[in-house]
């Protein structure tokens, strides 16, 4: 992924990047104000606030195949979300049907953490689905 | 955890899910996509989504999902380690259009022209409090739990308190605001919206609006210490960006600069909202809620009655397409106040005793509302009259208005917390 791609997915305009003191970029289209308009140049403090370190996760290793494997369903409690798993419940009858399929609403509200499900999921499970509907 | 895991969004989050993947750590997430709602759709609809493509890829969509789980990581998926995020460098230099340009494409602002936070200017704000401007002052995220919490200090929050039109005199109620690392953005697909009440003397020290038009565009304070507050909730939390930090569908006129309530303390006849929650009348305080939004109280059962209109019977009437997850927040004027006195109601707790016994729904209809439930653990026979509202605290009231009519208006918003802004100046 390319610098830029990144930085937009990390909502921050790459223009935020340059060093120290930057000259505003003006947008494509935008009339510039230049020194001719009687315009000198100040000095605008930046107005954000501090991001946390971003600690890079390495993902889980993936499974051969899911044939005869247990996954579990998520539901993280958005609108749809549990009937959307139901249905992927019996896609995997239909089509996988070695794979044990269980499902589980996670506790409390969409961000609350549910270690203990996370817990169970660790000793019985061997992928994950999490279905966010709406 | 160290299982393998395929989230299965909607796309509509499309831009949430990759931004706040990356934010916390897996940019890469093989995250899949049906298409969008899901929720009214019926099990056929739905199994026709699962069969067909993801949106987004363009690939099958169970086949993504299964291969999500088993097909073997990339060396930038097994990445671990440290990034620091930039937030750009701590100044810009350009002419005064530039930068109103500048920091509008950058999302640092309301979309409205801004005062350019200069040196002098932001020096100006710090010497509105004693408070050091490198102290950190909170944490904030557009949701607390599901976006990683950004920190901020004194001198970030005199930076967007100039950029809002605020003077010194507002900052310490700022700063108070800015302390709880309360969103007025929060990123809910609900539009919802923010109220922040003030009371103690801080009201006249700012010459603050609580009469005619008080919640209208009609006071600097009023106005800018408002709009600080929309500003701060972008620039403090990455909050804002539509379609990523905030999802609300139809958005909300309110969030320009929020429900701003100073309460006119002296032609109530009721104890100031502060007192109610334990601080001393002469402390300034601010006070915050969160919730649906807000709608006018003009109409409503019992207002024809005479001599004294029913105003309990109208608030409760109001009080109809209101969620019982939050609870209401009521606006008199003190005109109402002082009526609703006449009536009986000497304090605003005898008042929201009385709306809760007696603002009642059928249980049949809470179960089919949305973001209302039966009370749990209890077995209600169908057809029961329950109250709509669980407690009597769920009913908060606030004074407010020039008495040129018996009006009030009504939220369904929920009280959050009080805090203190004197500590701030």
């Amino acid at each position: 992924m390319n610098r830029r791609k990144l930085l937009s997915l990390l909502g921050m305009s790459p223009a935020l990047l340059a060093d120290s003191r930057a000259t505003a970029q003006q947008k494509p289209g935008n009339k510039a104000a230049t020194p001719d308009a009687g315009q000198g140049k100040i000095t605008a403090v930046n107005p954000k606030g501090t991001p946390p370190p971003i600690q890079l996760i390495p993902m889980a290793p993936r499974l051969d195949t899911l044939e005869g494997k247990t996954v579990y369903l998520v539901d993280t409690g958005f609108h749809g979300s549990d009937m959307l798993l139901h249905q992927v419940e019996a896609w995997f009858g239909r089509n996988m049907p070695s794979v044990t399929v269980v499902f589980r609403r996670k506790a409390g509200p969409y961000a609350e953490d549910d270690p203990k499900l996370w817990k169970e999921i660790k000793e019985k499970g061997n992928a994950v689905i999490m279905a966010v509907g709406h | 955890m160290g299982i393998p895991t395929a989230p299965l969004v909607t796309i509509a989050f499309k831009d949430l899910a990759k931004s706040n993947a990356a934010k916390r750590g897996m940019p890469l997430e093989r995250i899949c996509f049906t298409p969008h709602p899901v929720w009214g759709k019926s099990e056929a609809q739905m199994y026709e989504y699962l069969e067909g493509k993801d949106p987004v890829s363009g690939k099958p969509l169970m086949k993504e999902v299964v291969d999500a789980l088993t097909s073997p990581l990339t060396a930038d998926e097994s990445k671990s380690g440290t990034t620091t995020p930039s937030v750009g460098p701590p100044t810009y230099v350009d002419t005064a259009d530039n930068l109103q340009q500048y920091f509008l494409d950058n999302g640092m602002t309301d979309y409205l022209p801004i005062i350019i936070p200069t040196q002098e200017k932001v020096d100006a704000m710090l010497k509105g409090t004693s408070h050091s401007p490198d102290e950190v002052l909170g944490k904030m995220s557009p949701a607390k739990g599901a976006f990683p919490e950004w920190s901020y200090t004194v001198k970030h929050a005199a930076i967007n308190a100039v950029m809002a039109g605020a003077t010194p005199d507002y900052f310490p109620t700022l700063l108070a605001i800015a302390s709880t690392g309360i969103s007025a953005l929060f990123s809910s697909t609900n539009s919802l919206v923010s109220a922040a009440v003030i009371n103690g003397p801080v009201r006249d020290k700012l010459n603050m609006n609580y009469g005619i038009g008080a919640m209208g565009p009609f006071n600097q304070a009023n106005s800018s210490i408002g709009r600080a507050w929309t500003i701060m909730s972008r620039n403090f939390c990455d909050g804002g960006v539509c379609g990523q930090t905030y999802m609300g569908s139809q958005g909300n006129v309110v969030n320009f600069s929020n429900l701003i309530i100073p309460e006119n303390e002296k032609d109530s006849p009721w104890t100031p909202f502060h007192v109610q929650r334990g601080f001393k009348k002469e402390e300034s305080v601010v006070s915050f809620f969160m919730g649906f939004g807000i709608s006018q109280g003009q109409g409503g059962k019992g207002l024809g009655m005479k001599p004294v209109p029913h105003f309990h019977e109208a608030i409760s009437w109001n009080t109809t397409p209101f969620a019982n997850m939050y609870g209401a927040l009521v606006l008199v004027d003190p005109l109402v106040a002082n009526g609703l006195g006449d009536l009986g109601y000497k304090t605003k707790e005898d008042l929201a005793d009385w709306l809760q016994k007696n603002t009642l729904v059928n249980i049949n209809d809470i179960k089919t509302m949305l973001f209302s439930g039966p009370p749990r653990g209890q077995q209600i026979p169908d057809g029961t009259m329950i109250p709509r509202f669980a407690r009597a605290d769920m009913f908060n009231f606030v004074v407010v208005g020039g008495q040129t009519n018996p009006y009030h208006q009504i939220a369904n918003m929920r009280y959050q917390l009080s805090v203190s802004i004197d500590k701030w100046t």
